[in-house]
């Protein structure tokens, strides 16, 4: 069965819902503007550059109180993005209504950080006889799925997938099997992070984050130092294409084809040396979509080492597919920062024609990685993407998207 | 028809000891692992025991590089693994591009995370190294690390029904042809935070857990590992390995109902139960035996049963009930591994495994549960058996995978 | 005010902080109200739970699994009634110990 992505909903710092996205991409980085400026906050005490933040976002509209009551941020910002994106596909926000169930695919890195955090001090301080039934439900890795489940009565497969970076394309790729396998009617497929200030001084202790001032991130770039943290959510709509053409729905891409691989010299926290073979093995999935690639998404985030492991990844595919140039590079970590799922989001906004500028923060290439974002407007449109993460630690995994609406 | 998927391969870590032989002496004979915990200190939580994986043999850990760097549910897992691997015939060789690692966990890192905390709010010097490997994605990535894995890695964190889950996206990588063999398993480790967390939410026995016992009183918690070798029954038939079991099918769910309580009706077990016998194109007939969740929660048993009921009819009653869970505790992410791996043992065995003897079984799940002494099973009249393994987690997320005897039995 | 008064009013505070209940008034919480279930404040088993660590925190009392029941906590009234009736227990103790 073949796989439509029909919808998209996001909730970041860029603000909510696949329009306020849509405008960060085009800007190439944060948004500086009111309409996107990162939400207020009270945790205060960040190292380096300062996260996006998205969790103090009103999603009243998305999850009313009685329902938000007991969710932690990632729970929430997933149920207002699934909403969303069930409203932007033009399927009723309470869930969708069919014989056959709707399934969930969500990724996290941490689940709830914060309820993690708060339980662990209350332990310390209060004793573990005074330990919060509500935080311990909410900080399980799969309260976000659970919670999009719940909140739409959607009673097919309910998976969370965890690969950091790679995570959010594994969920993508994992939700499209279930369409295509038809064991759900629709599927809810995206990811939810949360920041803290200490996740983020964790970050910064491993040298993970920018230390720049402009608090903006440069993927490829030769000076990068490394990336922008985030915060939010991203869910995607997949459902059986013919039965959203049925229902007449604007379908924005179908999912072609997917696969993923691990680089095992890798180490726990670090890529490895042969990310350019599983770019090889990318190139043999590629055989199963339908035509030559317009786009890449890459997961380049301005990690120094992890976007070479990116670059090398594609120039992997680059030799595999007997490509003379790659196909436009396009990365939008610069606009989104990292962690949220985002990047799933952006693949599927630019296949169905979006425009996505180049990082603001980028300014000279790095000779040694051999790829640079793409300047200028993408020739094609709707235009058939790879959307593509390697992950520290070894896994990486990508999606062939083809776009069908401009 | 899809490729028949085969089981070559068992390793396990666990409260018995480092090694499936432990573990298999104390799931045959029907001995419970709990006993006093001593990781953490428990004298403030409301319960004190768990089944704990005793110290790793000097051995083990000298085989393993890096194990000074490893987390324990990582020393855990990539123990279980290697010694699938060998079992399987498929150690140190035989791993590349054709192997895939479908792992489940629920802590993770997590005993190292509180130690990071602990170091941090006393104001001593926190090492960020102990953070490496928190994320769900630990185990299976130093698994897939250790052995060398280049095909599709993945991990599952979806509670208790991770393993299962694991298993699920395991077979139908083999079935696809994304990968020649497949790790497929889960590893827990006990920390303070998910023990101190299920007892906020009064769901731990002080005394070890009594399955379908009408005075149960929740859960006992356990940690571990345990991992199966995936191949197709061509690549096993190709390399002459030896075939355990079958894996026939799997199937998921999610009972959308409430983040904690399951269904009363057990509406979400069943579909699981019915996605997994329709993958398997098999009948509720067919089933020989049932390896239940069965955690031993009040809850849980009523709604799990009305499930089997609810799929199996008037039979209910009368298919054996397997809960290894009142032997090896409840290893959370790894349950739904632990579990299949008993299950595969019964298969070439033809022996299920004993919970301990009890009190009344609850009249409202009357389960033909197994227990005081090992079950032979009989004969099903030329078919081979069949196992059905649910695992049914917080959260509202289940899982049901089938197992079938192998064509031809090969030993443990 | 009375003791019971004073008890019953810390409950009803203690009942919407734990629980997040933000957007209600504590003193518009009827004492024989129902606290769970449709028609009442509408908590479940996870609330019950957590009111349990937050009057314990609070009166610095030990309630067991098995008192944690639908009687009890029917309504802040029965609550008030329960509660009252371990606190001079729990201050003895202290006073022993």
């Amino acid at each position: 069965m073949k796989v439509a992505v029909t919808g998209i909903g996001a909730v970041g710092a860029f603000g909510t819902g696949r329009a306020s996205l849509e405008a960060v991409l085009a800007l190439g980085a944060p948004a500086k503007t009111a309409a996107g400026r990162p939400a207020p906050d009270s945790r205060r005490g960040w190292s380096a550059s300062p996260p996006l933040l998205a969790a103090a976002q009103d999603l009243s509209e998305w999850v009313p109180q009685p329902q938000a009551r007991r969710m932690s941020a990632p729970s929430r910002m997933a149920v207002a993005a699934a909403r969303q994106a069930l409203h932007d596909a033009g399927l009723p926000r309470t869930g969708p209504d069919s014989e056959v169930p709707a399934g969930v695919v969500m990724s996290t890195s941490w689940g709830s950080a914060h309820y993690t955090e708060r339980i662990l001090d209350q332990i310390r301080r209060e004793g573990p006889e005074f330990v919060s039934p509500f935080y311990f439900t909410e900080c399980v890795a799969n309260a976000a799925a659970a919670q999009v489940a719940l909140s739409l009565g959607a009673r097919g497969p309910n998976i969370t997938v965890a690969q950091r970076e790679a995570g959010v394309v594994l969920a993508l790729a994992r939700g499209a099997r279930e369409i295509a396998a038809g064991r759900a009617s629709v599927v809810l497929a995206g990811a939810a992070d949360e920041m803290t200030p200490t996740l983020h001084m964790i970050l910064a202790r491993f040298g993970a984050l920018s230390l720049s001032s402009d608090g903006v991130a440069r993927p490829f770039d030769r000076g990068r130092d490394g990336l922008l943290a985030a915060e939010g959510a991203t869910v995607v709509v997949l459902e059986p294409l013919e039965a959203a053409r049925r229902r007449g729905a604007r379908v924005l891409a179908r999912v072609e084809t997917w696969g993923c691989g691990f680089d095992p010299t890798a180490g726990p926290v670090s890529w490895g040396r042969e990310t350019r073979l599983l770019g090889t093995r990318a190139a043999r999935s590629l055989s199963s979509a339908d035509g030559p690639l317009d786009a890449i998404v890459s997961g380049a985030s301005g990690s120094p080492s992890g976007d070479r492991a990116e670059a090398s990844f594609l120039q992997g595919l680059k030799a595999a597919l007997g490509l003379p140039v790659l196909p436009p590079v396009l990365a939008p970590k610069g606009a989104t920062g990292e962690y949220g799922g985002f990047h799933v989001g952006a693949a599927v906004a630019a296949a169905a024609g979006a425009p996505v500028a180049p990082p603001a923060g980028f300014s000279a290439p790095d000779a040694e990685l051999g790829v640079e974002p793409h300047r200028g407007s993408l020739p094609r449109c709707p235009r058939r993407v790879l959307v593509s993460s390697c992950a520290s630690g070894g896994a990486a995994a990508w999606a062939v998207l083809s776009g069908e609406t401009a | 028809m899809p490729r028949r998927v085969v089981v070559t391969g068992i390793g396990a870590v666990s409260a018995a000891g480092w090694g499936v032989g432990p573990l298999l002496e104390a799931l045959r004979s029907g001995r419970p692992l709990a006993g006093s915990i001593t990781r953490f200190d428990a004298s403030r939580h409301r319960t004190r025991i768990a089944a704990e994986v005793p110290p790793a043999p000097a051995a083990v850990a000298a085989a393993i590089p890096g194990w000074r760097r490893l987390s324990r549910s990582d020393r855990y897992a990539v123990a279980a693994a290697r010694e699938a691997l060998v079992r399987a015939g498929r150690f140190p060789r035989g791993s590349g591009p054709e192997m895939g690692v479908f792992f489940g966990t629920s802590t993770a890192g997590m005993p190292e995370c509180e130690r990071f905390h602990e170091r941090l709010q006393a104001g001593a010097f926190a090492p960020v190294a102990l953070l490496r490997s928190q994320e769900a994605n630990g185990p299976g990535d130093a698994v897939a690390r250790d052995v060398g894995a280049a095909g599709p890695v993945e991990s599952v964190s979806s509670a208790c029904s991770s393993g299962a889950l694991a298993l699920r996206a395991a077979l139908e990588a083999i079935r696809d042809g994304e990968a020649a063999v497949a790790l497929a398993g889960g590893s827990d480790a006990l920390c303070e935070l998910t023990h101190a967390g299920f007892n906020a939410l009064r769901s731990v026995d002080a005394a070890p857990c009594r399955p379908f016992e009408e005075q149960r009183a929740g859960l006992t918690i356990g940690e571990g590992a345990a991992v199966l070798v995936l191949e197709s029954e061509d690549e096993a038939e190709r390399r002459g390995a030896p075939v355990l079991a079958e894996v026939l099918g799997a199937g998921a769910s999610c009972d959308a109902h409430h983040m904690t309580a399951p269904h009363p009706q057990g509406a979400g077990a069943a579909r699981a139960i019915r996605a997994a016998l329709f993958d398997a194109l098999r009948d509720p007939g067919d089933v020989t035996w049932i390896n239940a969740h069965a955690t031993a929660t009040p809850q849980n048993e009523l709604s799990e049963w009305k499930a089997i009921e609810d799929v199996f009819g008037a039979r209910a009653a009368a298919i054996p009930v397997v809960a290894t869970k009142s032997l090896t505790g409840h290893l959370l992410g790894a349950a739904g591994a632990i579990e299949a791996l008993a299950t595969v043992d019964s298969l070439v065995t033809g022996m299920l495994h004993p919970a301990p003897e009890g009190g009344l079984i609850d009249p409202r799940a009357p389960a033909a549960l197994v227990r005081g002494g090992a079950l032979r099973l009989g004969d099903v009249g030329g078919r081979s058996w069949v196992a059905l393994s649910t695992s049914l987690a917080f959260g509202g997320s289940n899982a049901a995978v089938l197992f079938g005897a192998a064509a031809r039995a090969a030993g443990v | 005010m009375t003791d019971e008064t004073t008890l019953r009013s810390r409950i009803k505070r203690l009942i919407v902080e734990s629980l997040h209940l933000d957007g209600v008034d504590p003193a518009g919480i009827a004492d024989e109200a129902p606290l769970f279930g449709e028609g009442g404040l509408g908590l479940d088993s996870v609330d019950a739970l957590e009111l349990v660590v937050a009057l314990e925190k609070d009166f610095g009392l030990r309630i067991a699994s098995n008192e944690v029941g639908r009687d009890t906590f029917a309504s802040v009234g029965s609550l008030a009634r329960f509660v009252g009736g371990k606190l001079p227990l729990a201050q003895s103790a202290s006073r022993r110990g």
